[in-house]
């Protein structure tokens, strides 16, 4: 049908149309799956809100913990202690000053079983004590004067847990690790990666992932 | 049903699941009328006190090349498979020191390690997603290395933990990164039953630790970085049967205690608890403020025979020996002489309780027992 001038139909121009929208089934089970799993989580709530009642008080529990402790022998715990007649001797020897003897004097004052020697104190107080040898509270600026042995924490790299044979940087260490992907978001940085810091998280995730490790 | 009134289902279910958990928070809290701390100096504990030689360090195991991420006693305790950064396992001979094998591992990424309840096998896992089972008696390769003998394959993510289930050398659970837990069966190398995952009730994060009860083997605990620990029987994949709360961080590590009713976990909250299993009620929280701003996270832990004393290892190096009963540190290993010089990554008490050994990442294992005298009658 040709078309004319006045009175004919104009057909409208052709329009292309969007592809139809295809149903997402996996995402509706995956979702319906996860309905009924909270539904059923609920009923258990439900179920053991009801029996929280009828349940013992704490009390009754810490009796059975304590009793059960207390008439069990265990290795690993002193018991009454023996007593040193072999000491008395080293601790009247230790009473005149013992800057020779400072090792013995040290075990004898801080009751050290008399067979075993302490470390020797070097540059701590001069008092003959072992447990100032410990230097337990040395922090970094001062620990070299402290004991002859430093510990891990007279480290000069700010987190020297995380770095051990890794030169320290700012932050954390660096550690390559191959199949890390991806952009890194909060404790998920490199997905194969278990328990990566927020501080060693940075865009480029595959080639500074930080482990724990 | 359309899309959009499931989501709106699934809020609604959420905020159910929340109020519930929350109501059931507050019905618990109306039972702790008490934890162990108060109830032992109620009735006139007194504490263990430890004299500075009392628990000394008698044996150190070198030979590791890397950080110790694991270590395992045989139940004869005369022996301790540890699993290393280095790509290898090492078996000692707990009294002389001797290593009696070194094997080196096909995926050098091992996070941990255990011995089977019989000493012939070990078994470790990492990020390969596997667990690999190595007979000790086996003949070695040309190479010189101990083959694989059974391969777990079936997680889909890294493999943190794995015991043996004890009196067996057949069954293995194993913890995830992939949500789950599996108890697998080695003859055939299959899953024998899987804890949690995608359409299951379990931990919404990966998996970081398991205890296998040595009361009654049935069942287990693990520790997870959704910051619960949940107890399950092996009888029963499809929901945990219960849900312990109260962590505010991952958990790293769980540990029966000796009476198999009670377990302890260790967190990145800094935090050591004990929970009853047969109530849920959480009986104790082991913490000691520090002075700095930065909490040291509980990486391991283990108890002594009696369960009196809880050994903790922490993120900073220290080791620390709690008294169960009145919650107070009565000996840090992490400061004594001879200790590690790193942070105790892994703890285990020998069969017998007379040993504890620590491994750390200063590559080396320690063995500490009593050192200390004791009445004779």
């Amino acid at each position: 049908m040709a078309a004319g001038s006045g009175g004919s139909l104009s057909l409208p121009p052709p329009c292309p149309k969007s592809p139809p929208e295809y149903p997402d089934l996996y995402g509706k089970r995956r979702e319906t799956a996860k309905v009924q799993m909270l539904e059923r989580e609920i009923s258990f709530l439900e179920v053991e809100l009801k029996s929280v009642g009828g349940l013992q008080h704490a009390s009754r529990c810490c009796k059975e913990v304590t009793d059960f402790v207390t008439t069990n022998s265990d290795p690993l715990i002193p018991t009454n202690r023996k007593n040193r007649k072999s000491c008395r001797l080293w601790k009247w020897l230790c009473g005149i000053p013992c800057f020779n003897l400072s090792m013995i004097c040290c075990c004898c004052y801080s009751e050290c079983s008399c067979h075993l020697t302490c470390r020797p104190c070097y540059n701590c107080n001069d008092m003959c004590d072992c447990s100032l040898c410990k230097c337990s509270s040395c922090n970094c600026n001062s620990c070299l004067s402290c004991c002859t042995n430093p510990r891990r924490r007279c480290c000069s790299c700010p987190k020297s847990q995380c770095c051990g044979n890794i030169s320290c940087g700012k932050t954390c260490c660096i550690f390559r690790f191959p199949s890390c992907k991806d952009r890194c978001y909060r404790w998920k940085c490199c997905p194969k990666c278990p328990k990566v810091r927020l501080c060693c998280c940075t865009k480029n995730c595959c080639n500074l992932c930080c482990f724990l490790f | 049903m359309p899309v959009a009134e499931l989501k709106e289902r699934h809020a609604a279910a959420i905020e159910a699941v929340n109020d519930l958990r929350e109501r059931l928070k507050q019905r618990r809290q109306q039972l702790l009328d008490t934890d162990v701390a108060g109830y032992a100096r109620s009735h006139g504990r007194s504490q263990v006190t430890f004299g500075p030689t009392d628990l000394v360090c008698c044996r150190t195991l070198q030979g590791h090349t890397g950080k110790v991420y694991s270590l395992d006693w045989t139940p004869e305790r005369d022996r301790i498979v540890s699993a290393s950064q280095d790509g290898r396992l090492i078996v000692w001979n707990a009294q002389t020191s001797q290593k009696t094998h070194a094997i080196k591992l096909p995926c050098a990424w091992v996070m941990t390690c255990a011995f089977s309840p019989t000493g012939q096998s070990v078994a470790c896992g990492g990020l390969d997603s596997m667990c690999s089972i190595f007979n000790l008696n086996s003949a070695t390769d040309r190479d010189g290395n101990l083959p694989v003998s059974v391969t777990l394959n079936g997680h889909k993510g890294y493999v943190s933990c794995c015991q043996y289930v004890p009196d067996e050398d057949i069954h293995i659970i194993t913890s995830s990164g992939d949500q789950t837990c599996v108890l697998w069966d080695i003859t055939t190398g299959l899953r024998t039953t899987v804890f949690g995952g995608e359409f299951q009730s379990g931990h919404t994060a990966d998996v970081l630790s398991v205890s296998i009860n040595g009361a009654n083997s049935r069942v287990f605990v693990s520790g997870s970085c959704d910051g619960t620990a949940r107890l399950w029987d092996t009888r029963v994949a499809s929901r945990a049967m219960r849900t312990f709360q109260g962590h505010e961080g991952d958990v790293n590590t769980v540990k029966f205690f000796p009476d198999g009713n009670r377990f302890g976990t260790g967190s990145d909250d800094g935090t050591c608890r004990l929970f009853d299993i047969r109530n849920g009620h959480q009986l104790q929280v082991y913490y000691q403020q520090h002075s700095d701003k930065e909490v040291p996270l509980v990486t391991s832990i283990a108890f002594s025979i009696s369960g009196r004393l809880l050994f903790a290892g922490y993120s900073n190096g220290d080791c620390y020996v709690w008294d169960t009963l009145l919650a107070r540190v009565v000996l840090n290993l992490g400061s004594v002489q001879n200790s590690h010089e790193n942070r105790i990554s892994c703890l285990g008490l020998s069969a017998d309780g007379s040993s504890l050994c620590t491994g750390s990442w200063d590559t080396n294992l320690k063995i500490w027992a009593f050192g200390g005298h004791r009445k004779v009658i």
